[in-house]
């Protein structure tokens, strides 16, 4: 990727002038003027988009974060300039910190002051009651009712913290940055643990003659 | 709790890879994904695991949204102002 991108007011640069400006070349300090606006824009603009995790916070208090994120995308991209290889614009790989570092941010805002100790802490598999929908025939019903059975066994046969994470993420659809932040972890530590579980569970299913994609066809659900 | 947990678990479990990117590599793989997809490449075909990845993966794919978003809007030079956004937000 060599194209230049350009916004009003703002000097047109190659990613090569990019990176030769940031580095230290001439008018470093232009481009990081220029750079930290175009963080704020994306800092401004996620949490504009994530209402759903900020829409509590006054129109100041969204400023300030978004300020803060800016601030904190710069010194990461700063620190990991030599890790750009140019397969992107410059600025779609600065703008990715800059969503990432929002977005954290927004999740925390949502969630931070949530209970999640029983299903974080909890070792309980839901429990879930086997309806008979009309116009299912016999058969088809003891089918569903035997599939059931192996997902809760194949998902009580998961570890502890696989059983936490799958219940947290997956049923209860808290974001992994927030369980990444409550257990001190890290997300590719709990995407590997979930990862795992998934693997586990269709391994699973798999022994006791279910494969996962008839057992989606027997509840007419699609993957 | 819902049938709609379990099938949501079941599609996880149908689309799981024994080999996935990780959270990190989906990070550094985004930005030439969008790119690609932006300047109307098909970057599935180059970069399949991502995609793979997106579909296991909430934050990264809430993340993949914006960042396209944003490069889209730059590509068509209709990114919003700074006084724009904050005056909306």
């Amino acid at each position: 990727m060599t194209a230049a991108v350009q916004h009003a007011g703002m000097s047109r640069r190659t990613n090569a002038e990019w990176l030769a400006a940031l580095q230290g070349g001439d008018g470093k300090d232009a481009a990081l003027s220029d750079l930290r606006t175009y963080l704020l824009r994306a800092a401004l603009f996620t949490l504009r988009r994530a209402r759903h995790y900020v829409g509590h916070l006054g129109s100041s208090a969204l400023a300030q974060l978004a300020e803060d994120c800016a601030q904190e995308s710069l010194t990461a991209i700063l620190q990991r300039l030599d890790t750009f290889r140019g397969q992107s614009h410059f600025t779609t790989w600065a703008y990715t910190f800059a969503v990432n570092t929002a977005l954290m941010a927004g999740r925390q805002e949502r969630w931070a002051s949530v209970p999640l100790e029983e299903v974080l802490e909890g070792t309980a598999t839901p429990s879930l009651a086997v309806g008979n929908p009309a116009g299912i025939d016999p058969e088809q019903h003891a089918l569903r009712a035997e599939a059931l059975v192996a997902i809760r066994e194949g998902i009580e046969q998961l570890t502890v913290k696989q059983q936490q994470l799958l219940r947290t993420v997956i049923f209860e659809q808290v974001p992994l940055d927030e369980v990444v932040r409550r257990w001190s972890s890290n997300r590719n530590a709990l995407y590997k643990l979930l990862h795992d579980a998934r693997r586990k569970l269709k391994s699973y299913l798999l022994a006791r003659g279910f494969d996962v994609e008839e057992i989606l066809d027997l509840f007419a659900v699609r993957a | 709790m819902s049938t709609s947990n379990y099938e949501r678990l079941l599609r996880l479990a149908a689309r799981t890879q024994e080999q996935e990117l990780s959270c990190t590599e989906c990070f550094d793989v985004l930005p030439q994904y969008v790119d690609l997809e932006v300047a109307g490449a098909a970057p599935e075909r180059q970069l399949p695991l991502f995609r793979q990845h997106l579909e296991q993966c909430g934050v990264c794919r809430e993340e993949y949204e914006t960042v396209r978003e944003l490069a889209r809007l730059e590509a068509e030079g209709r990114s919003p102002s700074i006084d724009d956004l904050r005056r909306t937000l």
